[in-house]
C-alpha cells in the first residue's frame, strides 16, 4: 500500500517528525516500509535561476548566451530557446541534475566554442507537460536560488508499506497513523466536518433493503443532491496522483480519498440511475450477468453478492461498480454508499473473478463496522465543498444485528512470560489505549479489555501480548547470553544420510537435486505415480514415482552442454501410489531412494593412464562400497533382475519379501532413448527407507594378528561358462577354516588355452589367530583344493 | 617338478609379504639364494632329472629364478640403509595422479552447516514425509479455512486432504503429537509451492524449521538462540533486525533481516527467517497445555541463504544440477 508522508501528517499531533524516523518505527512495530520514493531527488539540482544577462552566441544565429544566477553565483549557459531575455525567473539545471524525462544527466559542455554550465528547462523537459515551444517563465516575485521541488510542491515522501494479512486496520493513511500515535506516544486527530445538512431526510428519500444479513450485515446511504461534476482542485488531485490514482471527478475523487483517509470503500451511484430510489442488497442468481465498470461483464453465481436498485443489479457488492449507475458530467444527485460486507463473501468473489481492486482488498480482510457513518459524512461532506449541493439530513442505516465489541482478559504477567521482558502494566495500558482499546476493568496488573472494531484480528489475550509487544519494541526485549540444554536423548534422523554422503563423496561421485515433479508421460513410465490437481505445468504434473527420470534428464541436459563423463548421485522421495484414490496415508508409499548413475569415462586419458569407459563393474563396485557403509546384519542376497520387466538390460538385484531393496546394472538403452540420451548408462537404486530398517552389523574391533598369513596362488584354466562365484564358493567350501580370503586376482582369455576357455588366478589368504601356520598345514589345504577344482570344474591348472 | 617350483613360487609370494626391511629382506634372500637355498635346491633335484622331465620344467624353473631375483631386487631400493642408486632424470613438472573426489550438493552443504550450529545449541534433528495431510499442513497450524495460503495458487493439491507441504511446519505438528515437552528440535526438508518457475522462484525449495517447546521458553530465548545462529552463520559483526510480522501459527512473529552490503551496491536488509511464538492454538491442536508451555518456532529458506552466500543470482542453477555447477562447491 502506497501512503504519503504529508498526508499522513495531518493526522497525527506531533510537528517535528523525520521520513526516517517514521520508516524506522513503522519497520520496527510491524508495518514494514518496503520502498521509499523520495520525489524532490526527481528535481535534484534544479533551482529557480535569474536571467541576469543575455547576448547573442557569436558563433551560431539561434542560440544565446546567458548569465543566469542561482542567489550565489552566476553561471555561463548556452540557451537555444526562442523565448529566453534578460530578467526573467526560469528552471535553471545546474551541473549534475537528471532531467526526469529522458535520463540526460546535465554536464559542462563547449556549444559552438562557448562553455555551458547547466540548462534553462521547458515543460516538457521537467515532465510537466507536453510544452516545447520554450523555457518556462516563472512570476517575477519567484524566489530566486529555491530548488524547483520545492517551488512546485512536489516535496512529498511516498512509502510502500507492506500490510500483512491480519492488519485490515492499517489499510488507510488514518490506520498507519494510530500505529505511529501509538509509537510517538501522541494523539490521533481525526479531521472535522463542518458542512450543513438541509431539512429534508434521506431517508424520505430513499430506502435500502438487505436480503441477505449474513453477507451484508450493515449498509449505509447518504445522499446529496445538485452536485455540480467537475474536475477536482490540484491538492486533492495531487494527493491521489501521488499515491498512484487517476484523478476522475469531483465525486469519485472524494470517494477514494476517503477510502485512503480512513479504510472505508465507498461508492457513489448516479441517483437518478436507481430504479425506485432504491437499494436491494441481495446475492446473485446463477448465471446473472453484469457490466462492470471496466466494461466487462461478468458472469454470476449465487455466491457473489450484489447491489441492486429496484429493478436491476448497479454494483459488484464490495468489488466494483456498475457502467449503468455510474457517476457522469451530468450526474445531479447522489447516493453514496458506505456498507460492511462479510470479508469471505467479498474474497470469494474476488478471487474468482481474478478482480482485486482497492475496496475488495479491504473488505476481504474485514472493515470497520462502525466507521461507515463517519465516512458516509466525511464524503458528504468533501463532496459538497468541492461540488456544492445540499446535503439530505441524517443517514438511510440497515444494520440488523449490532455487531458486538469483544471482551478480553489481559494478565501483564502473561507479556513477561511469552516475550522474556517485564512491561509495566502502565506502559501496557498507554500503549493499547493509543491503539484504540478501552479498559472496562482492572484487577491488579490485570485487565478486562474493549476491542474497538476495526481490528477484527483481536480475539485472544495472546492477540494483545502481541499488540503490546510490537509497539514497545522487539529491539527492547533483552538479549540472553545464556540457554538451558535438556541432557535428554538428542535425535538426529538425517545423521544416516549424512554418513552415507560422505561416502558416496569419497567415492567421487557428485550431488545432484532434481525437480520432484515430472510430466505425468515420463513419471507413468517409472510406476503408479500421484497427480497435482493444479499442477504449474504439464510438464510437472505427477509426483516422481522413481529418482531415475530425475537422474536421467540431469544427464541429458548435462550431455547437451558437453558433459559426458557423469558419476552422480541423489537422495530424496519418492511417491507411488496403492490404491486409485488417496484416502489416508496408507494409500501412497514415500519412501527414501538412492540413486547413483555412471555414464562416460571413469579414467581419463592421462599421461600415467588410459582412458577408460564406464563398465558394469565400475556400478558394482560402488554398490559394494554403500553397502559395506550400510552394513547390514544379514548379508544381501542379489540375483539377476528380470530384465523384461525392468529398467535394466542386464543387472543384479536384492529383494527383501517383494519390495526391491537395492538394484544395479545397465539401463536400457531404449529408456535411455526417452530422454535423448545415447551413451550407455549404468545405474544403481537403493531403497534407503527400506535399508535403514535392517539390523546393521555392530562394529566391533577385531584382534590384530600376532602370527603371519601365508598366501598361495593357483590358475586353472575354466570353461567360460562357469562363473567366477561359482569357483570361489567351491574354493571356500573345499577349506578348513584356516582359509580366509580369496581374491581373483588376473582374468585372461586367449586363443592359445582355447576359443572357449578363460583363466583365472586366485590367490589364497590362510591364517590363524592362535598360531603360526606350518607350511606343510598349508600345502596340504592348497593341494587338496586344486584337486577339488580341478575335478568339479574340469578345470587345468595353469604351468603345469 | 612343476609342484615344487609352483609350490616354492606360492610360498615366495607369502614370504614377500613379510619383508618390511633390508633385514629381513637379506633373510629371505638366503632363504632361496644360498646354497642350500629353495632355488639352489631346485638346481639340485633339476640335474638329477630325466632329458624328457627336463624338458618339461627348464623353462619354468628359470622363470622363477628370474622372477625372484627380480622383485628382491626391487625391493632393495626401496629401504633406507640398503646401496642408493642414482635417481634418473625425471620431469617434476609432469602433473601429479589426481584422484576424483565427489561434492555435496551447495544446497546439502548449506544445509549442513545450519544443522551443525543447532545441534550445538542442543537441537534434535527430525523429518517428515512431503505428501502430507491438509490438517497437518493448514490446520492444524491455525491457518483459517479461507486463508489466501490455502488456495490452489500456492498450494500443489492432491486431492481435497492430501497436499504437497508448503513448509516444514507440520513436522512440528507430528513431532509434538509423538512427544510431549520439552521438545527441541529442527526440521529441514524439501517443500513445494505452486509457483512459476522463473530466476526468483522454484516449484520446491528446502526449508528448516525449529520448534522449542517448554515450560520456561521466551522470546528472548528465541531471540537469543537465532542471533547466534547469525553470528556463527554470517559472521560475528553480522547487523539483524527482529521486525513484527504475521505467520498464522506464531504468535507474536517475527522477520528476521540482516543487513547485506554489496561490494559496489547500496547496502539493503535481506529477510533470512520467520519466527514467532508458536501460537496457543497449535499447542491446543496437538494436546500441549497452552497454559503451561510457551514454545518458538522459526523457518529459514536454504535457497536464499545459499544465494546470499555465495553470490548465486538465479534459483534454477541448484536444481539444473550442471557438472560445471556442482563441482564448483
Amino acid at each position: 500500500m502506497k501512503v504519503s508522508f504529508n498526508w499522513l501528517k495531518n493526522y497525527i499531533n506531533k510537528d517535528d517528525i523525520s521520513v526516517d524516523e517514521v520508516v524506522e518505527k513503522l519497520t520496527s512495530s510491524g508495518l514494514e516500509v518496503e520502498e521509499v520514493f523520495e520525489q524532490a531527488k526527481v528535481y535534484k539540482n534544479f533551482i529557480i535561476g535569474y536571467v541576469a544577462e543575455h547576448s547573442k552566441h557569436p558563433n551560431a544565429e539561434k542560440l544565446s548566451l546567458c548569465k543566469v544566477n542561482d542567489g550565489a553565483n552566476d553561471f555561463s549557459v548556452v540557451c537555444g530557446a526562442p523565448n529566453v531575455t534578460k530578467g526573467q525567473k526560469v528552471v535553471f539545471a545546474k551541473i549534475g541534475a537528471v532531467v526526469p524525462t529522458n535520463g540526460m544527466e546535465i554536464k559542462k559542455v563547449k556549444i559552438r566554442g562557448q562553455e555551458s554550465f547547466g540548462m534553462l528547462c521547458s515543460e516538457r523537459e521537467l515532465g510537466l507537460s507536453e510544452n516545447h515551444d520554450g523555457i518556462i517563465v516563472l512570476g517575477d516575485d519567484t524566489q530566486v536560488g529555491k530548488d524547483f521541488s520545492e517551488f512546485i510542491g512536489y516535496d512529498d515522501f511516498i512509502l510502500d508499506i507492506n500490510i500483512t494479512p491480519n492488519r485490515a486496520d492499517a489499510f488507510s493513511h488514518i490506520g498507519v497513523c494510530r500505529d505511529l500515535a501509538a509509537l510517538f506516544q501522541t494523539d490521533l486527530i481525526l479531521p472535522k466536518n463542518g458542512s450543513k445538512e438541509i431539512i429534508a431526510k434521506a431517508t424520505d428519500f430513499a430506502s435500502v433493503e438487505i436480503i441477505n444479513n449474513d453477507a451484508c450485515p450493515r449498509y449505509v446511504a447518504k445522499i446529496v443532491k445538485g452536485v455540480t461534476i467537475k474536475e477536482s482542485p490540484d491538492w486533492l488531485k495531487k494527493k491521489l496522483k501521488n499515491i498512484g490514482l487517476r484523478p476522475i471527478n469531483n465525486v469519485v475523487d472524494v470517494t477514494n480519498f476517503v477510502l485512503h483517509e480512513i479504510g472505508q470503500p465507498l461508492h457513489a451511484f448516479d441517483l437518478d440511475k436507481l430504479a425506485g430510489n432504491k437499494i436491494v442488497v441481495r446475492y446473485a442468481k446463477e448465471n446473472e450477468k453484469f457490466v462492470t465498470l471496466d466494461s466487462k461483464e461478468r458472469i454470476l453465481t449465487s455466491t457473489d453478492l450484489m447491489i441492486c436498485d429496484a429493478e436491476k443489479p448497479v454494483a459488484l457488492a464490495g468489488v466494483m461498480g456498475g457502467e449503468n449507475s455510474e457517476v457522469t458530467e451530468t450526474t445531479k444527485n447522489i447516493l453514496i454508499e458506505s456498507a460492511y460486507f462479510n470479508p469471505s463473501v467479498i474474497r470469494k468473489t474476488s478471487k474468482r473473478l481474478g478482480l482485486s481492486t482497492d475496496a475488495s482488498t479491504r473488505f476481504e480482510r474485514g472493515c470497520d463496522p462502525e466507521i461507515v457513518i463517519w465516512a458516509a459524512r466525511r464524503a458528504a461532506d468533501l463532496i459538497q465543498k468541492l461540488g456544492g449541493g445540499e446535503i439530505l439530513s441524517g443517514e438511510i442505516d440497515v444494520y440488523p444485528n449490532e455487531i458486538q465489541k469483544k471482551i478480553i482478559n489481559l494478565r501483564n504477567s502473561r507479556i513477561e512470560k511469552i516475550m522474556g521482558v517485564a512491561v509495566p502494566a502502565e506502559t501496557s495500558k498507554n500503549i493499547l489505549s493509543n491503539l484504540g482499546f478501552t479498559f472496562k476493568q482492572q484487577d491488579g496488573d490485570n485487565f478486562t479489555v474493549e476491542v474497538p472494531t476495526f481490528r477484527p484480528d483481536i480475539d485472544r489475550e495472546i492477540d494483545l501480548v502481541e499488540e503490546v509487544a510490537r509497539i514497545y519494541g522487539f529491539d527492547k526485549v533483552p538479549l540472553i547470553e545464556k540457554i538451558n540444554v535438556t541432557l535428554d536423548e538428542k535425535i538426529d534422523q538425517t545423521a544416516f544420510n549424512d554418513n552415507l554422503r560422505n561416502r558416496l563423496v569419497a567415492l567421487g561421485l557428485n550431488e545432484i537435486i532434481s525437480n520432484s515433479l515430472l510430466s505425468k508421460d515420463i513419471a507413468e513410465k517409472f510406476g503408479n505415480s500421484v497427480s497435482v490437481l493444479n499442477p504449474q505445468s504439464a510438464e510437472m504434473s505427477n509426483t516422481r514415482p522413481s529418482l531415475l527420470p530425475g537422474m536421467l534428464i540431469t544427464i541429458s541436459k548435462n550431455l547437451k552442454v558437453r558433459e559426458k563423463d557423469l558419476a552422480f548421485y541423489e537422495i530424496g522421495h519418492t511417491f507411488i501410489k496403492k490404491s486409485n484414490e488417496i484416502k489416508s496415508f496408507d494409500d501412497i508409499i514415500e519412501h527414501e531412494h538412492l540413486v547413483i548413475a555412471l555414464t562416460g569415462t571413469s579414467n581419463f586419458s592421462e599421461w600415467f593412464q588410459e582412458e577408460k569407459a564406464v563398465d558394469f563393474y565400475d556400478i558394482k563396485g560402488i554398490v559394494k562400497s554403500v553397502l559395506d557403509f550400510i552394513a547390514p546384519k544379514k548379508e544381501l542376497k542379489f540375483q539377476k533382475v528380470v530384465t523384461d520387466s525392468d529398467n535394466y538390460e542386464y543387472g543384479e538385484e536384492s529383494l527383501s519379501d517383494s519390495d526391491k531393496i537395492v538394484s544395479y546394472g545397465k539401463l536400457k538403452n531404449d529408456t535411455a532413448k526417452l530422454f535423448d540420451v545415447n551413451q550407455n548408462v549404468f545405474i544403481a537404486d537403493f531403497d534407503l527407507t527400506l535399508l535403514k530398517d535392517l539390523k546393521r552389523k555392530e562394529k566391533i574391533f577385531n584382534d590384530l594378528l600376532k602370527f603371519p598369513k601365508a598366501n598361495r596362488d593357483l590358475a586353472f584354466i575354466f570353461d567360460k561358462n562357469i562363473s567366477s562365484k561359482e569357483i570361489i564358493d567351491s574354493i571356500k567350501d573345499n577349506c578348513s577354516e584356516l582359509l580366509k580370503n580369496v581374491k581373483l586376482f588376473d582374468i585372461f582369455e586367449s586363443e592359445s588355452i582355447g576359443k572357449n576357455n578363460i583363466s583365472m588366478a586366485f590367490g589364497l589368504e590362510f591364517y590363524s589367530s592362535d598360531r603360526t601356520l606350518t607350511e606343510d598345514e598349508i600345502d596340504k589345504e592348497f593341494w587338496n583344493v586344486i584337486e577339488k577344482i580341478k575335478i568339479k570344474f574340469n578345470a587345468k591348472l595353469r604351468g603345469s | 617338478m612343476t609342484q615344487k617350483i609352483l609350490l616354492t613360487e606360492s610360498e615366495f609370494n607369502s614370504d614377500l609379504l613379510n619383508i618390511i626391511d633390508s633385514k629381513s629382506l637379506e633373510e629371505i634372500r638366503i632363504k632361496y639364494f644360498s646354497k642350500k637355498g629353495k632355488i639352489s635346491q631346485l638346481f639340485d633335484e633339476f640335474r638329477s632329472l630325466s632329458a624328457d622331465e627336463k624338458k618339461l620344467s627348464g623353462k619354468r624353473l628359470n622363470e622363477l629364478k628370474s622372477f625372484v631375483q627380480s622383485k628382491l631386487d626391487e625391493l632393495k631400493n626401496s629401504f633406507p640403509g640398503s646401496e642408493i642408486k642414482d635417481e634418473k632424470f625425471f620431469d617434476l613438472s609432469l602433473p601429479g595422479r589426481e584422484k576424483i573426489i565427489g561434492s555435496k550438493h551447495i544446497l546439502i552443504q548449506t544445509l549442513d552447516e545450519i544443522k551443525l550450529i543447532f545441534k550445538g545449541l542442543g537441537f534434535s534433528i527430525h523429518e517428515g514425509p512431503e505428501l502430507e495431510s491438509d490438517y497437518n499442513n493448514f490446520e492444524a497450524l491455525n491457518f483459517p479455512p479461507d486463508h489466501p495460503a490455502r488456495d490452489m495458487q500456492d498450494t500443489f493439491f492432491v486431492n481435497k486432504n492430501f497436499l504437497l507441504r508448503t513448509h516444514t511446519s507440520p513436522v512440528q505438528i507430528r513431532l509434538m503429537k509423538a512427544q510431549q515437552p520439552p521438545v527441541r528440535a529442527i526440521m529441514p526438508g524439501k517443500v513445494y509451492r505452486n509457483e512459476a518457475v522463473s530466476a526468483k522462484s522454484y516449484c520446491l525449495f528446502h526449508q528448516v524449521e525449529g520448534l522449542y517447546v517448554d515450560t520456561d521458553v521466551t522470546f528472548a530465548e528465541l531471540k537469543g538462540t537465532l542471533i547466534a545462529f547469525a553470528r556463527q552463520f554470517f559472521g560475528k559483526d553480522v547487523r539483524y533486525r527482529f521486525r513484527p510480522s504475521f505467520f498464522p501459527f506464531t504468535e507474536p512473529s517475527a522477520e528476521v533481516d540482516i543487513w547485506w552490503q554489496p561490494k559496489d551496491k547500496p547496502g539493503r536488509w535481506l529477510e533470512i527467517l520467520g519466527c514467532g511464538m508458536v501460537d496457543p492454538n497449535v499447542l491446543d491442536n496437538v494436546g500441549v497445555d497452552s497454559e503451561k508451555y510457551v514454545g518458538y518456532a522459526f523457518g529459514m529458506g536454504v535457497e536464499r541463504i545459499a544465494l546470499l552466500k555465495y553470490k548465486i543470482g538465479d534459483i534454477r542453477v541448484f536444481f539444473d544440477n550442471d557438472k560445471r555447477f556442482l563441482t564448483q562447491f
